[in-house]
């Protein structure tokens, strides 16, 4: 099977920094994926690079659609999302003075077409859209736990709440690959379950996840593979387990010497 | 459908109702027809702009620029080729509408003040071109005697009836309003609608929903230009006289103030502001010269109001509720810089 995701030799540089250096990771399909590293590695830059938001300085970006990779290095956001990527992010960006219905349904946008004649005179295929529309973000909100909150404000929903809704305007999108960039940020372990849960769920649809995390029980509880990356340069891909217990890996966090402290 | 209708929809039709009948009352002078065709007048244009800073989250410095070009569209066209007001009319409409794609296209990848300024640049612009393009404007001289609009029946043996007085004209705004207010609810609850709110409120995340920023400004923008020329191609047949100094910066800087007292973004908001300011311009004047001052220290009364909206309603006078929370918190969340997260 081939892999829904290829980064090959991807660089990014900002000015004289360099955030990511020949990074290099396939992504299989339906696969959930973790990426690791300690904070300013280079994980959320390496993410805008894939989601279109940053142009990689060099190395290529293959997704597969229907079968065909499609370089997407350096594509509008736009043309990336109506491919098939679709994200979350560090802190969260809802539409914050929107209702959570319209949040959902904003991330439907790139599925439909109606144009501005349409809604100036609602002719019956813009009616039929606006009911599609609807029933798929109610059915959303629904997947993620939210149903029935539709009418409230997004800004005044608990942060967990939040997060969710994130993603269910990711999901609104209709993608091949999810990104979540730290989806159990500030989360309570109870949240944080029931976040793995809804992780796998999505998994179950046949969509494949790329997630940033920190939580290392989110990490180790729901990833099948895990890629970590340090000061923009790939550390190395493994089991969860294998990871965990790398030298380099604690190094990278904790500081050099620290695995032999933790031998000793 | 057993719906109760809610209170403020009474409130609506009742203030429909009331604008209908108004004119039967034995106390409304022309004069005051004009004035509340004025304010008709300046609700179209409000609700316009609104789409830019409203429904959009951008600073349009320029709006009266597309209001001089469906003013000067409608005039030259009755005035050269005595063309029906009912053709001008979408014509205007959608001369303002190309004109504001033609701006919008190459400027709105600007952000913020920038993209300010440009529309600015635009107004004047299109001052200047009235004022010296004398072959086809006349211009300083100004377009005098443009007829007024006339419902012609002849075509099937009925009268030719031609606008005389305030009355018709009345009637005619009350109807461009009304189209006006029902395109902009359609707009605010489809598709469209969602993706202006989406940019207004964060830009990043909306491209994320695979919204095309550039693509939907431009429209907005089209659309606002669209309603300005509307606006000015009514004026035009209604004053029956046009010269550039109508269309100077200040215009844009009233409607603007309109849509900001009323409350950015909400229709209804707008409206009132639209009503509330032509009619205070209207007291005022009367106030003024009546007390021998100069009528444009009205234009201090409203950098007063400005301000004091501005320490008392951030949000303006019916603020949409979500906005308002906001402005209440003291999180100022307009400006949204375009560069990602790390």
């Amino acid at each position: 099977m081939k892999p829904i995701l290829q980064i090959q030799g991807v660089s990014k540089n900002f000015g004289g920094l360099r955030a990511l250096q020949d990074i290099s990771f396939d992504i299989n399909q339906n696969e959930i994926i973790g990426l690791i590293g300690p904070n300013g590695a280079g994980k959320t830059t390496l993410f805008n690079c894939v989601a279109g938001i940053e142009r990689p300085s060099s190395g290529k970006i293959l997704f597969t659609v229907n079968g065909n990779p499609v370089a997407i290095g350096g594509k509008k956001p736009e043309k990336v999302t109506a491919l098939g990527i679709a994200r979350t992010f560090q802190n969260i960006r809802l539409f914050d003075n929107l209702k959570v219905l319209d949040n959902v349904k904003i991330g439907r946008h790139c599925r439909f077409k109606s144009n501005v004649f349409g809604a100036a005179f609602k002719t019956p295929s813009q009616r039929r859209e606006e009911e599609e529309i609807a029933a798929s973000a109610e059915e959303i909100l629904e997947f993620v736990g939210l149903r029935g909150r539709g009418e409230e404000i997004a800004s005044s929903m608990a942060y967990g709440d939040q997060r969710r809704l994130e993603i269910a305007r990711a999901l609104a999108t209709d993608p091949k690959l999810l990104m979540l960039d730290e989806p159990a940020a500030g989360m309570n372990p109870q949240e944080a379950r029931s976040l793995m849960d809804l992780i796998h769920r999505i998994r179950d649809k046949g969509i494949t996840v790329l997630l940033i995390e920190h939580d290392m029980k989110v990490v180790m509880g729901i990833c099948e593979r895990v890629v970590v990356i340090n000061y923009g340069r790939m550390l190395m891909t493994g089991l969860p387990r294998e990871v965990q217990g790398d030298p380099r890996v604690i190094e990278a966090y904790l500081g050099t010497g620290a695995f032999n402290a933790a031998e000793a | 459908m057993d719906q109760k209708i809610s209170n403020s929809s009474k409130l609506k039709i009742a203030l429909l109702i009331l604008a209908l009948v108004l004119p039967a009352f034995p106390f409304v002078s022309q004069h005051m027809l004009h004035i509340i065709i004025l304010i008709y007048l300046y609700m179209i244009l409000a609700l316009g702009l609104n789409i830019i800073p409203g429904f959009n989250g951008l600073l349009d410095l320029g709006f009266v620029g597309f209001y001089g070009i469906g003013a000067y569209t409608s005039g030259l066209l009755t005035y050269h080729f005595g063309m029906s007001y009912w053709m001008i009319m979408p014509l205007a409409f959608l001369n303002g509408a190309l004109w504001g794609v033609l701006l919008g296209a190459p400027t709105l990848r600007l952000t913020g003040d920038y993209f300010a300024i440009v529309t600015f640049g635009f107004s004047e612009l299109v001052v200047l071109f009235l004022t010296n393009e004398i072959w086809l404007t006349r211009g300083p001289l100004g377009l005098p005697g443009i007829l007024p609009p006339s419902i012609d029946l002849s075509w099937f043996g009925g009268p030719v009836w031609e606008f005389q007085g305030e009355l018709p004209y009345y009637y005619l705004a009350i109807v461009m309003v009304l189209g006006t207010v029902f395109v902009m609810h359609r707009i605010q609850d489809s598709r469209l609608g969602r993706a202006w709110f989406a940019i207004r409120d964060d830009e990043v995340a909306a491209v994320s929903c695979g919204i095309n920023l550039l693509v939907y400004k431009v429209i907005a923008f089209g659309t606002s230009a669209a309603f300005g020329a509307l606006g000015g191609s009514f004026f035009a047949r209604w004053v029956t006289f046009l010269s550039p100094d109508m269309f100077k910066f200040w215009e844009s800087f009233l409607v603007l103030c309109m849509v900001v007292l009323g409350g950015m973004g909400n229709i209804w908001g707008v409206m009132v502001g639209a009503a509330v300011l032509v009619s205070l311009s209207e007291v005022l004047r009367e106030v003024l010269s009546a007390v021998g001052l100069p009528v444009e220290i009205r234009f201090l009364a409203f950098g007063l109001i400005m301000v004091l909206v501005m320490r008392y309603r951030p949000a303006g006078l019916m603020p949409i509720p979500a906005v308002a929370a906001q402005m209440r918190a003291g999180r100022v969340k307009r400006k949204k810089v375009k560069t990602a997260v790390s």
